[in-house]
C-alpha cells in the first residue's frame, strides 16, 4: 500500500514536469516585432569630417559630445586570437582584433557602403591610377609621424613581397602582374594597377604598418615574420594607429585594449577620441557561456541567435539593454546539384550518367527550386528570424539585383516543368525519368550543424512531394569538403558560404569556371579543355568585365546580369539569410546601428552615459 | 642503493611503453578523418597557393610514418614542435599548466584533508546515523555528472550574482592590489573547486571507509583488542597503518590526474586550463599539441605509479622484503 503511494507520487511529479515542458509559448508576435525594427535606426549616422587645426589634419566626429572614461566589454567565441599581426591573421578573430589596433587608408561608409578616407585625408581614382593623400601631423601610438614611407613599405615590402598571409596579394594580382606603389611626396602615395581593376579600391582598407617597427622583422625573413607580433609579444611593443592599443592579453580569458592617446579623431569640442578608456574582448568557449555572461552583466554587447532572441526581447522590457536587428547577414545558405559530367582519373564518371541528365536539365533544377518551401524553413528552423533568399548576392549587398522577384512554393509549376522534360510519375506517385529510371539521389550536408540538418530534412520532404527519393546523409564536415573540392562524387548538397556585401569579385573563386570553389561544376586544377556551359562562359565574361569597370553603375550592370543568370539557371538554390540580432546595454550612447558596420563601427565615438 | 636500482629498472621498463603509447595515439589522430585545413578550403578568399603552403608547413603531404618519425625525433630532443597556428607548443602548455595545477592541487589537498578523516570516522561509527548520513551524501556526490553540476552552479551564479561566471580573473585584474588579486582568484575558484571537490570527496571517503572496515574486521585487530590494548592504540597504531596502504596507490593515480583530471569542468567554467586547450586541439586535430598532452598524461601516470610504489616500499615492510 505504501509502495503504491510512492508510485502515484512519482507519476504525479513526472506529469507535472511534463506539462510544464509541453507548455508552448507563442513567440511569433515577438519575432515580427524584432523584424519590424530593421529599418528604424538606420541612416541617421552623422558622417565624420576632415578639419585642420594648426596644420594637423584631424577627422572630426559629428556625433553629440560625450563623456570620457569607462570600458566596453565584448566577446569572441572560440580559442581567442592566434596572432596580433594584421598581416599574418588567417581567422576572423585575429583579424578583428588586429583591426582594432591598425587603421587602413580607407574604410567603408557604414550606411552607404562607399569607400571613404580614414587614415588617408582624401583619395582619387583615375582609371588605373589611385592617388592617396595622407593626413599631416598624424602620429603612431609611440609619437612617430605616419607618412607615405609607411604606406609604401606596407604595400611593397610586406604585401607585394608575400610576407604573412598572402591572400591580399593574391587578390590584387591581375594577369600575373602586381600593382605599382610609389611615393610622390611625404604625404602622397600613388598606386597604379596593370589594368583598370575596380576591387582594388576596397583593398586600400588594408591596415598600414609602422615601418620603423616592421622593417627589422621583414629583414629577418619570412619565417621570423610568421611569429612576429604573436600573442606572446609584450603589449608595449605594439605601435598602433587605431583608436586603441594593446594593454593585456590573458590566454583563454581576455584581450584588453586601452585608448591610443595619439588617435586622430576628435569630437566637436576638439578633444581627442576615443571616449572609452578600455575595450575588452572576453574569450568565451561557446555561445551558451556567452549568453550567461551577458545575463550576469559581465558583457556589454552580444550577438543573439534563434530562441534566445525571443527571450531577450522579453527580458529587454525590464533590463538595461536593447535588442537591435541589424538586417540579413552576409552568409548564404544554399542547395546545390552536381553538374559535373567528367570522368575521374580511374575513368569512371563522377556522377552517374542518368543523374547527370537530371542535374544538367534546367527544368529539373527549377522544379526542385519551386518545390522548396522557404517560408516554412524560415519560420520553423530560423525561428522566423531570417529572410528567404533568391539571389547569389546577399540581401545587404550594395550590388544586389533588386529586380529579381521572390516567389512561394509552387508544386504545380514544379510538376509542369518536370513533365516538359519527360519525367512521369507512376500510380504510387513515384517519379521516373524519360528512360524509366527512378529519380533517387543522395543529399549531403555536414553532420553536427543542426541548422543545415534541419533544412535537409525539410528539403527531403519537399522533394518527396514531387515523387523523388532523397537519401539524406549528414556526413562529417571534412569528408564533405573532400567530396566537394577533390573527389566530386556527390549528387546534391546543402552548404553555406560567406560573402562580401561590398565586393562581388570576392566570389570569383565560386563563380568563375576555373575557381577553386566552383563546386557545382568543379574542374580539377590545371584542367585545359574548354567544356564550359554557355551560361558559365557568360558569367566568366561578366566577372572579368565587372572587375575591369571602375564606375559603380557600370559594374552594377555586369553583376546584375550574373545574378539574373544564377537566378534562372539555379546552380545554387538559395534558401535564406539569417538576420543578425544583437543586444547592447543602453548606458552606451552614440550607437548608430548599421547593416554593414554593426553596432560598434564608430567605436571611438561611443561613450557611457552617467 | 637497492631502491635506486629499482627506480632505474622501472624507468627503463617504461620506455617501450611510452613508444607504444605514442605510436598508437599518433596513428589514431592522423587516421581520423579530421582535416586541419577543411575550414580554409571552404573559404572563398583563400587561394590555392595558400592552401598548398599550409599543407607543406604542417607536413600533411608526407606519409604518416615519416610524419611520426619527424615528430619522435624532435620529441626526444625535447622540442615539442609548433601548433597548427605556428605557436610553440611548449609556451602554450606553459601558459596553462599553472592554472590547472592551481585548481587540481587545491581540490586534491581539500579532498585528502577531509576525505580520509571522514572515511575513518564513518568506519568507526559503522551503521550509526553519522555513517548513514555520510553514505547518502556521498552517493549523491557520486551520482551527479560533473558537467551537470557545473551548469547548475553556473546558473546559480547568474541568478544570484554572487559569483563570477567562469574564468579565472576579472577584467580589471591588473589594477588590483596584491591582496585584491588573491581575493579575485579565490572568488573565481570557488565554483569549479566545489564541483571537483564534491565528486572526488565521495569516492575517496568511501574507499577509506571500506579499507578501514576491512582492517577493523581482521584477526590481528581482534587479537589486539583481546590483548587489552587501548582503543586509540588499536585504531591509530595498528589499523590505520594497514588501511592506508591502498590509499597510497590511489594517490599515484591522483598525481596523474593533476594535469588532466578536470577537462569537462574547465570547459563549462571557461577555466583557462590545460583541459580546455587540449579539447580544442583535438577538435582541430592539432597533432603536436595533442601528442604533447597525451605524452604528458602517460608520463605523469607512470611517474605517479612509481611514486606510489616507492611510498609503499617505505610504509609497508612486507613489500620491502619481497621486492627488493
Amino acid at each position: 500500500m505504501k509502495r503504491a503511494g510512492y508510485v502515484v507520487l512519482v507519476i504525479v511529479l513526472v506529469a507535472l514536469l511534463c506539462s510544464s515542458c509541453l507548455h508552448i509559448d507563442k513567440p511569433e508576435s515577438v519575432m515580427t516585432d524584432v523584424k519590424k525594427e530593421v529599418q528604424q535606426d538606420f541612416g541617421d549616422y552623422p558622417a565624420q569630417k576632415n578639419v585642420t587645426i594648426d596644420g594637423e589634419d584631424f577627422l572630426q566626429s559629428q556625433a553629440p559630445i560625450g563623456r570620457f572614461g569607462g570600458s566596453l566589454v565584448a566577446s569572441t567565441i572560440g580559442e581567442g586570437p592566434k596572432t596580433f599581426n594584421p598581416f599574418n591573421s588567417k581567422d576572423n578573430i585575429s583579424s578583428l582584433l588586429s583591426e582594432v589596433m591598425y587603421d587602413g587608408l580607407l574604410t567603408t561608409q557604414p550606411v552607404t557602403g562607399e569607400p571613404i578616407p580614414k587614415l588617408a585625408k582624401s583619395f582619387s581614382v583615375n582609371g588605373r591610377e589611385y592617388i592617396v593623400k595622407l593626413r599631416h601631423g598624424v602620429k603612431w601610438s609611440d609619437g612617430k609621424p605616419i607618412t607615405a614611407d609607411d604606406v609604401v613599405f606596407t604595400w611593397q615590402n610586406i604585401i607585394f613581397d608575400g610576407f604573412g598571409n598572402t591572400s591580399t596579394r593574391d587578390s590584387v594580382v591581375i594577369d600575373g602582374k602586381l600593382p605599382i606603389v610609389r611615393e610622390i611626396d611625404d604625404y602622397t602615395v600613388q598606386f597604379v594597377t596593370p589594368k583598370p581593376f575596380a576591387p582594388f579600391v576596397r583593398m586600400l582598407s588594408t591596415p598600414i604598418a609602422p615601418k620603423h617597427v616592421f622593417e627589422p622583422a621583414v629583414k629577418k625573413g619570412r619565417e621570423y615574420f610568421d611569429t612576429f607580433l604573436s600573442t606572446n609579444t609584450p603589449p608595449e611593443q605594439f605601435v598602433t594607429s587605431g583608436a586603441f592599443r594593446l594593454k593585456e592579453y590573458v590566454p583563454a580569458q581576455r584581450v584588453v585594449f586601452e585608448r591610443n592617446p595619439n588617435y586622430y579623431v576628435i569630437n566637436k569640442a576638439d578633444q581627442k577620441l576615443p571616449y572609452l578608456d578600455k575595450l575588452v574582448y572576453l574569450i568565451v568557449g561557446d555561445i551558451n557561456n556567452e549568453v550567461l555572461k551577458f545575463e550576469g552583466g559581465e558583457l556589454d554587447i552580444i550577438g543573439l541567435q534563434g530562441a534566445n532572441v525571443a527571450r531577450f526581447k522579453e527580458l529587454e522590457k525590464h533590463s538595461n539593454f536593447k535588442v537591435y536587428n541589424l538586417g540579413p547577414s552576409t552568409g548564404t545558405m544554399f542547395l546545390s546539384m552536381n553538374l559535373n559530367n567528367r570522368r575521374n582519373d580511374k575513368g569512371k564518371f563522377n556522377v552517374l550518367p542518368k543523374k547527370q541528365k537530371w542535374f544538367q536539365d534546367k527544368n529539373f533544377r527549377q522544379a526542385v527550386d519551386y518545390a522548396i518551401d522557404r517560408d516554412n524553413m524560415v519560420f520553423n528552423i530560423a525561428n522566423g528570424l531570417a529572410e528567404p533568399l533568391f539571389t547569389a548576392e546577399s540581401l545587404n549587398s550594395i550590388f544586389l539585383n533588386k529586380d529579381l522577384p521572390s516567389y512561394e512554393k509552387n508544386i504545380a509549376k514544379s510538376k509542369e516543368l518536370l513533365k516538359k522534360s519527360g519525367f512521369y510519375t507512376d500510380k504510387k506517385g513515384r517519379l521516373y525519368d524519360e528512360e524509366g529510371n527512378r529519380v533517387e539521389f543522395d543529399l549531403y550536408t555536414n553532420a553536427g550543424n543542426t541548422e543545415r540538418e534541419a533544412i535537409g530534412v525539410m528539403v527531403k520532404q519537399d522533394l518527396e512531394d514531387l515523387g523523388m527519393k532523397v537519401n539524406f546523409k549528414p556526413i562529417e564536415f571534412n569528408t564533405l569538403v573532400n567530396k566537394l573540392v577533390n573527389t566530386y562524387d556527390w549528387d546534391m548538397v546543402i552548404m553555406g558560404l560567406t560573402g562580401s556585401p561590398l565586393e562581388p569579385n570576392g566570389g570569383k573563386n565560386v563563380w568563375m569556371s576555373d575557381g577553386t570553389l566552383h563546386m557545382f561544376n568543379q574542374r580539377p586544377a590545371g584542367y585545359k579543355k574548354d567544356d564550359r556551359l554557355d551560361w558559365e562562359k557568360r558569367i566568366d565574361d561578366l566577372y572579368v568585365q565587372g572587375a575591369l569597370a571602375t564606375d559603380f553603375k557600370d559594374r552594377k550592370k555586369f553583376y546584375d546580369e550574373y545574378q539574373k543568370i544564377a537566378y534562372e539557371e539555379k546552380p545554387f538554390i538559395y534558401i535564406y539569410s539569417p538576420l543578425m540580432i544583437s543586444a547592447m546595454r543602453t548606458k552606451f550612447k552614440n550607437v548608430y546601428p548599421s547593416m554593414l558596420g554593426g553596432l560598434t563601427h564608430n567605436i571611438e565615438e561611443i561613450y557611457i552615459e552617467k | 642503493m637497492q631502491i635506486l636500482k629499482y627506480i632505474l629498472k622501472r624507468i627503463l621498463q617504461s620506455i617501450p611503453l611510452l613508444i607504444i603509447v605514442s605510436l598508437i595515439s599518433f596513428f589514431i589522430i592522423r587516421l581520423s578523418p579530421v582535416d586541419p585545413l577543411a575550414e580554409l578550403r571552404l573559404n572563398p578568399s583563400v587561394s590555392q597557393e595558400t592552401l598548398q603552403k599550409e599543407t607543406e608547413r604542417l607536413g600533411l603531404d608526407k606519409p604518416i610514418i615519416v610524419q611520426y618519425g619527424k615528430w619522435a625525433k624532435s620529441f626526444i630532443k625535447g622540442d615539442l614542435g609548433i601548433t597548427s597556428n605556428g605557436e610553440k607548443v611548449s609556451t602554450k602548455l606553459k601558459e596553462r599548466i599553472p592554472n590547472t595545477l592551481l585548481l587540481t592541487s587545491i581540490v586534491i589537498l581539500l579532498t585528502w584533508l577531509t576525505g580520509v578523516p571522514l572515511g575513518i570516522a564513518a568506519a568507526l561509527n559503522w551503521k550509526m546515523p553519522f555513517d548513514r548520513i555520510l553514505t547518502v551524501l556521498t552517493s549523491i556526490g557520486m551520482a551527479i555528472p560533473s558537467f551537470f553540476f557545473a551548469v547548475l552552479l553556473l546558473i546559480f551564479a547568474v541568478k544570484t550574482g554572487w559569483f563570477p561566471i567562469g574564468g579565472l580573473t576579472s577584467s580589471d585584474f591588473l589594477e588590483k592590489s596584491l591582496f585584491g588579486q588573491v581575493l579575485d582568484i579565490t572568488h573565481h575558484l570557488v565554483l569549479p573547486v566545489t564541483v571537483l571537490y564534491t565528486l572526488s570527496l565521495a569516492g575517496l571517503q568511501r574507499q577509506m571507509r571500506a579499507n578501514m572496515l576491512d582492517v577493523l574486521d581482521s584477526d590481528y585487530v581482534k587479537f589486539a583488542r583481546a590483548k587489552g590494548l587501548s582503543e586509540f592504540e588499536i585504531i591509530y597504531k595498528h589499523a590505520l597503518r594497514n588501511a592506508v596502504n591502498p590509499m597510497i596507490t590511489l594517490l599515484g593515480f591522483e598525481f596523474a590526474g593533476l594535469l588532466s583530471g578536470a577537462a569537462l569542468t574547465e570547459y563549462v567554467f571557461q577555466y583557462p586550463g590545460l583541459g580546455r586547450l587540449i579539447l580544442e586541439a583535438v577538435m582541430r586535430s592539432d597533432i603536436n599539441l595533442v601528442m604533447a598532452s597525451l605524452m604528458m598524461g602517460a608520463i605523469m601516470l607512470i611517474l605517479g605509479n612509481l611514486i606510489a610504489d616507492i611510498l609503499l616500499i617505505i610504509t609497508d615492510p612486507r613489500i620491502r622484503r619481497s621486492n627488493v
